[in-house]
């Protein structure tokens, strides 16, 4: 059984993440590229990206980012142990409690700050 | 084709070509390092700090270090490879249709090798007062 199953919701996952994640780095690395010139246009770009609507996408793209690396892992030793794949679905099931494991404290910590609790 | 598998004897049996046994190894080579570049940089820029106080001075402070600068170079470089050839993987399972699907793989590469270039630049503009920021 494949269809419906941990290992297809785990490949499913990972490549929308990873489609997310590469969206994410070509307007990140084009936000940053403003700094070349000068001060004026970066800080009205960074600034821009600093509304809460933006601020949500990111903490969504951390979380993107936290999936894919640990499911990434998963798939290692799937492809470098012999025993890996047998126990793939609890793998994937210890993914998902370490993702919220560190998720969880993330989410806390940046929640506060988008809606004008901290930072500045 | 990518090749669908889980060991690197299967994926060199499957591999249709060097080149895309080379890639297999590449993705998993690039991902380890990048779980731990990427966390890096997400904990020093989210975690450390608030994203919100991000403002220009902070920026060109980070680009201005030459440890940082080696550190987002690297990472550039292997996050916009894995994910451009994680991206190709998704085209060809889903684009069907030859002519579109070599357009959106070109019209991609394009655009990676254009932010591949203005990032590195990006990262060797500073320290900024030298070119008279």
């Amino acid at each position: 059984m494949y269809r419906g199953r941990e290992g297809q919701w785990a490949f499913f996952l990972h490549r929308i993440t990873g489609v997310a994640i590469l969206l994410y780095l070509l307007v990140h690395v084009g936000e940053l590229t403003a700094a070349m010139f000068g001060a004026k246009y970066s800080n009205a770009i960074l600034g821009f990206f600093h509304q809460p609507l933006f601020q949500l996408g990111l903490l969504a793209v951390i979380g993107a980012v936290l999936y894919h690396a640990l499911n990434g892992l998963r798939i290692l030793i799937m492809d470098f142990t012999s025993w890996g794949t047998r126990v793939q679905d609890k793998l994937w099931y210890g993914v998902l409690a370490l993702f919220a494991l560190f998720y969880i404290p993330t989410i806390i910590k940046i929640l506060p700050e988008i809606f004008g609790g901290g930072g500045h | 084709m990518a090749i669908k598998t889980r060991n690197f004897n299967e994926a060199r049996q499957q591999a249709s070509t060097n080149v895309e046994l080379i890639w297999w190894v590449f993705m998993r080579v690039s991902g380890v390092l990048l779980v731990f570049l990427v966390l890096g940089h997400i904990y020093m820029n989210n975690i450390l700090i608030s994203n919100t106080s991000i403002d220009y001075d902070y920026v060109a402070s980070r680009f201005s270090q030459p440890l940082i600068k080696v550190y987002d170079l690297v990472m550039l470089a292997l996050a916009m490879l894995h994910g451009t050839n994680g991206l190709r993987y998704v085209i060809e399972d889903y684009v069907h249709h030859d002519g579109w699907r070599n357009f959106i793989k070109y019209a991609l590469y394009f655009v990676v090798a254009v932010l591949i270039a203005t990032g590195t630049m990006l990262l060797f503009s500073f320290p900024f007062e030298k070119v008279g920021g």
